[in-house]
Parts: C-alpha cells; sequence; structure tokens
C-alpha cells in the first residue's frame, strides 16, 4: 500500500466536473508532480488533499488513514503556496513558530525546531527580518521553513516557484529538491511548468481536463508519452496525422499523405494514428540524403542549440541541433531529414484534440 | 510628466482658496481682539481663547462629543468588520442586499434620518439619552468604516489564512492572529473617518439630543442663533486643529489617499 492514495477522486462544481475519477499513488519519500494546463483539474486535487475542498466522490488515504471528514487543521501537511502566503506582521522566525505555538510545543524545543529549519533553507542569519523586507528567493525559503517545521507527513507545493524570475527558478529547483531530500518528506507538486515537473519529480502525473492522462517517471513520461497531449505538452514535438498500415517484421508502415514512412511496431490497429517524432532526433543531411526532404523557413540561434523549421511535403518539421561552432544550414536551403526509425511514436489519433 | 498650462494653474488657485477660505477666515476671527467677527482681524489677541474656559457649556459639549465618537466609532467598528469579511469574501444570497443595507445611511438625507431616530426613540424610551445618541451615530457611521476594511478584506490573500489552518488554527485563531492584523490599517483608518464623522455631525444629532446630552457642532450652532461673537470661531479654531491632528495620524498609520478615494491599493 502506498503513502498517499487517491482513489476515483471526482470533483464537480454545479454542472462542471474539475477532476473525474483520478487515481493514482505517492510512494513514501518521493517527490511526484501533477503537471498540467492551467485548469485542468490538478490546483483543485492539490486543494482536496490539503482538505480545502471536499470531494463529490472518491477517497484520499494518506498512510492508511482515509482523509474523508479530517479538517483541513488536523491533517498535519505542510503547505507552500504560489504567493509563499506568508504572515507579512510577524517575523521570519514568527512565522516559522506559528505551526508549532498551534502544536503547544514547548519553547526550549520551539526554539531549537525554528533554528534546524532556517538552517535547512539556509536563512539563519534572517530570523528578524519582516518579509516584506526579502527577495522573492528568500520568502519562498521563509514558507518551505515554515511548512517544514510542523515535520509534515506530506508537503504540498502549489506552483512553488512560478513566481521567481528564469535564473532564480533554476536554483531553486536544485535547492527545493535538496531540501527535500535532507528532509526526507514525501512531497506532491502542482505545475503548469513541464521543465519544473521533468527536472524535480520521481514520478509525473499529467493531467487534462480533469483527467489522468499518464503516471510515469520523467524519462518514460517524455520518451513513451502515451497520447498526443502527453507528447506535445512536455517538450517539442514533431506531431503528424498517418495512416497506419499492417506491421511488418521490421516494424510498421506509415502513411503522411504520399509519402511512405517506417517506425517501430505499434500495438494499434491498421487506421488512423498520429505519430510523433522530437526534434532533437532530427538529423540533417545533404539534399539527396535522408528520408525526407525540405527547405529551412526559419531559424533561431538559442547559444546552445539551434532550432530550425523545415517545410516538407507532409508539412513542417521542427529540428533541433547542438551547437557544434560549425556553420548551420541557413534559410531556403535544402535540406534532407534522417531519424532512427525506431524514435518514432505512433499514438491512438486525437478524436477531440486539445 | 505635462505641464499644467496657466489657465489650469489659475484654476486650480483659485479653487483650491475657495475651499480653503472659511477654514482661513475662521482661524483668523478666532484671533481678534474685538468683540464681535471681524476679518481681516484688526491685531492679534487670544481672548476668545481664554473665553473658552469662562464657558464651560462648550468644554462640557466638546467632552460629550468625545465620548461619543469614541463610543459610536467602536461600536460602528464591532458591527462592520464581521460584515466587510462576510461581504468582502462571501458568496451568499442576499450579499448585495445586505451590502446596500449597510451603506444605505449614506443615501438618506440626514434630515429625513433625523426625524426616524427621533420616532425611533421615542418608541424604545432613548430619547434624549446618550446610548440612544450613541447607537443613532454608530448607524450614520457604519457605511464609512465599512468601505474602508472592504478594501483591506479585498487585498487580503486568501491563501494566507489556508496557510494558518494547515499549521492548525482554529478559526478564531485565524482571525486573531491572522486576518485581524492584515485588515489593521483599514479597521483603524475607518475607526478615525468614522469618530471625525461623529464628532462633526449635526444634522440628525440637532433632532434627538436633549440639554444634557448637546454635543459640540449643537452647541455651537445654538450659541450661533442667539449671539455673533467671535467665541464659535475659537472653538471652530480649536477643534479644526484637533481635526488636522487626527488627519495627520491617519495619513501616517494608513495614507489620505487610500482613505479618502476608498480603493484598496496596497
Amino acid at each position: 500500500m502506498a503513502f498517499l492514495e487517491l482513489h476515483s477522486l471526482t470533483k464537480r462544481f454545479g454542472a462542471i466536473t474539475a477532476v473525474e475519477d483520478l487515481t493514482f499513488s505517492v510512494e513514501r519519500g518521493s517527490f511526484v508532480s501533477l503537471l498540467g494546463p492551467s485548469g485542468c483539474g490538478k490546483t483543485t486535487t492539490l486543494q482536496m488533499v490539503a482538505g480545502f475542498e471536499t470531494p463529490t466522490d472518491g477517497r484520499i488515504v494518506l498512510d492508511g488513514r482515509d482523509l474523508s471528514g479530517v479538517p483541513a487543521r488536523e491533517r498535519g501537511l505542510g503547505i507552500v503556496f504560489q504567493t509563499y502566503a506568508l504572515f507579512a506582521h510577524m517575523t521570519v522566525a514568527e512565522n516559522v513558530a506559528f505551526g508549532l505555538e498551534m502544536r503547544k510545543v514547548a519553547k526550549a524545543e520551539r526554539t531549537r525546531r525554528i533554528a534546524d529549519a532556517l538552517d535547512l533553507v539556509h536563512l539563519s542569519h534572517l530570523e528578524d527580518r519582516y518579509p516584506r523586507s526579502m527577495s522573492g528567493g528568500q520568502r519562498q525559503r521563509v514558507a518551505l521553513a515554515r511548512a517544514l517545521v510542523i515535520e509534515p507527513q506530506l508537503l504540498l507545493l502549489d506552483e512553488p516557484l512560478s513566481n521567481l524570475d528564469a535564473k532564480l527558478r533554476e536554483e531553486m529547483q536544485l535547492e527545493l529538491r535538496r531540501i527535500q531530500r535532507e528532509a526526507g518528506v514525501t512531497t506532491l507538486m502542482v505545475t503548469h511548468d513541464q521543465s519544473e515537473a521533468l527536472a524535480m519529480s520521481d514520478s509525473i502525473v499529467v493531467m487534462d481536463r480533469g483527467r489522468l492522462r499518464q503516471d510515469a517517471t520523467p524519462f518514460d513520461v517524455y520518451e513513451m508519452p502515451q497520447s498526443s497531449f502527453v507528447s506535445r505538452f512536455l517538450g517539442k514535438s514533431n506531431n503528424l496525422a498517418a495512416r497506419l498500415g499492417e506491421s511488418g517484421p521490421d516494424g510498421a508502415a506509415l502513411h503522411c499523405g504520399n509519402v511512405v514512412l517506417h517506425g517501430p511496431k505499434a500495438d494499434l490497429p491498421p487506421g488512423p494514428v498520429e505519430i510523433a517524432l522530437r526534434p532533437e532526433r532530427i538529423a540533417l543531411t545533404g539534399p539527396d540524403g535522408g528520408k525526407l526532404r525540405g527547405t529551412v523557413a526559419e531559424r533561431v540561434f538559442m547559444g546552445n542549440q539551434w532550432l530550425l523549421r523545415v517545410e516538407t511535403e507532409i508539412g513542417d518539421m521542427l529540428v533541433m541541433r547542438y551547437n557544434t561552432g560549425r556553420r548551420e544550414a541557413d534559410i531556403g536551403e535544402t535540406v534532407g531529414l534522417d531519424w532512427n526509425p525506431a524514435d518514432i511514436r505512433i499514438l491512438p489519433a486525437e478524436t477531440n484534440p486539445a | 510628466m505635462r505641464r499644467n498650462g496657466a489657465a489650469a494653474i489659475a484654476f486650480n488657485l483659485v479653487f483650491s482658496l475657495f475651499m480653503l477660505g472659511p477654514i482661513i477666515v475662521v482661524i483668523g476671527v478666532a484671533f481678534t481682539p474685538e468683540g464681535f467677527l471681524e476679518f481681516p482681524p484688526s491685531g492679534i489677541s487670544l481672548r476668545w481663547f481664554r473665553a473658552i474656559l469662562d464657558n464651560p457649556e462648550f468644554i462640557t459639549a466638546a467632552w460629550i462629543s468625545l465620548k461619543l465618537g469614541v463610543a459610536a466609532a467602536s461600536v460602528a467598528t464591532v458591527l462592520a468588520v464581521p460584515a466587510a469579511l462576510a461581504i468582502g469574501r462571501g458568496r451568499f444570497a442576499g450579499r448585495d442586499a445586505l451590502q446596500a443595507l449597510f451603506l444605505s445611511p449614506l443615501m438618506v438625507p440626514t434630515v429625513v434620518l433625523g426625524i426616524a431616530f427621533l420616532r425611533f426613540l421615542s418608541l424604545l424610551g432613548l430619547n434624549g439619552t446618550f446610548t440612544g445618541l450613541m447607537l443613532c451615530h454608530a448607524i450614520i457611521i457604519t457605511p464609512f468604516i465599512l468601505r474602508l476594511v472592504l478594501a483591506s478584506v479585498a487585498g487580503l490573500d486568501r491563501s494566507v489564512e489556508m496557510a494558518a489552518i494547515s499549521l492548525g488554527a482554529r478559526p478564531l485563531t485565524v482571525f486573531r492572529r491572522v486576518t485581524l492584523p492584515a485588515i489593521l490599517p483599514g479597521v483603524i483608518g475607518g475607526w478615525m473617518l468614522a469618530f471625525i464623522t461623529s464628532f462633526d455631525e449635526l444634522t440628525v444629532t440637532v433632532f434627538i439630543v436633549n440639554p444634557s446630552t448637546t454635543t459640540l457642532p449643537v452647541r455651537l450652532f445654538s450659541h450661533i442663533t442667539q449671539t455673533t461673537d467671535p467665541l464659535v470661531a475659537s472653538v471652530s479654531a480649536v477643534a479644526i486643529l484637533f481635526t488636522v491632528v487626527l488627519m495627520v495620524l491617519v495619513d501616517r498609520l494608513y495614507g489620505l489617499d487610500r482613505l479618502l478615494i476608498g480603493e484598496g491599493k496596497r
């Protein structure tokens, strides 16, 4: 039995279904991300785990205990909010002390635990400051210390990095993971940022329109997307409509317009499918080589890599090339595109594209 | 920044003078050595300020106004804060009606209110009492506090309260330790504005005072209907000074702009 289990969790607001039949579990000590676009139900799910929303249906079980009917203040969870939600009129130490006071922890132990928590987030030198005189990153750390000091069974993070600037966000990704490991606390994070989810999680639960789309490790979610939505939501992807022919011994034939491509063996019945190919798996060759010929229509230099848009007869293809210091194909140039057929993912055709 | 033209500057100057005129005249008259209302004063004298001390009924009236303002503003605050929290954040049937009810004393003509209160207080047997007067003032000034507290509540981040709950706080503790401190500037600003409004109130009060509860504005009003000596000016000058001190305090605590424009900007 997993540490946190959500069973067929459903939440309806009037006629709107925010979360539908959501089932997944979180192992003790692991870091799981709920990932999806805004309005996909991930925040509602977090609110239900926290106890601020009541599920319409389904159960939440934490360490073998059903949380239905347990009020938010008795769940003993640590929560870091998107806005940090610090108590503005209290110092850093007073903010961190709040949860311990509510638990009637004795003064001496309280002082020790506040010091430990601030030490964990590297803020010991700022304990007498007020939140308004601190940077976004420091406030974030205060919010973390305040949530962790009560030694919560579960840490909930609601878009914790979205209010930080890009550079600080990358630093905090590593830092947040270090703190989570050191505290050894089981963590559920809500985010719409796929790179954040990929970088930080042991496991990602992808949600869309209230439903679970995939629940796997970051590597598997990226490499083996099970739907068009997941392939497009995580990283960049070239998605093309195709018709799956009969699978032979060396893979499947895929008909894209007048072109026939080869892909790995598919479990799907012959018929309309969608194929996905990552831009970084495509190599550029001379105009007469490769599997597809095209013309470079756009070229963006990103420092460590180039992003090219190549027009081909079956549609535009994005190609990502590492910047190796050599010149890259120019706009208007005719190139050949080549890839390993095993890198093609064959997905069920979306009946109702997002 | 665009510069104002000469016409705009002249207009603003004239308008400011028009606004300040009465205050300048009252303060000028208060310092006259003569026995009649004279402006500009022919000399500088504290004669009429000393005269206040010889007319203890003014000091008694000021004292009643002060107590009345404090009591009415406090009662109105106790009513307005929970109302503002409910109206500002709740979604329930009758929310708009409730807000309209609390703000209605601003819309009803004060003369009408005065007559209504007079009847109402006789029915309750509170006519002419301090308690009756205080309750009427509390009703008149509640909208001022409500508006300011509503502005504070609008700027309140719900997740701050959720954070307190998740850390184990009970509802009353959340209010006392988190919500109230967050809206406190609005509450204090509202209390002060309400106090000043009560301290100044004449139209309604005239209907419901009796000799033992005569407030300062009513005392001034009745004095001026009998005689026209500069005593009213010196009393007014003291009241103006008192108001200025309060306003400076409010500005320091809350910001006058926010208070008078009534917006919840932070």
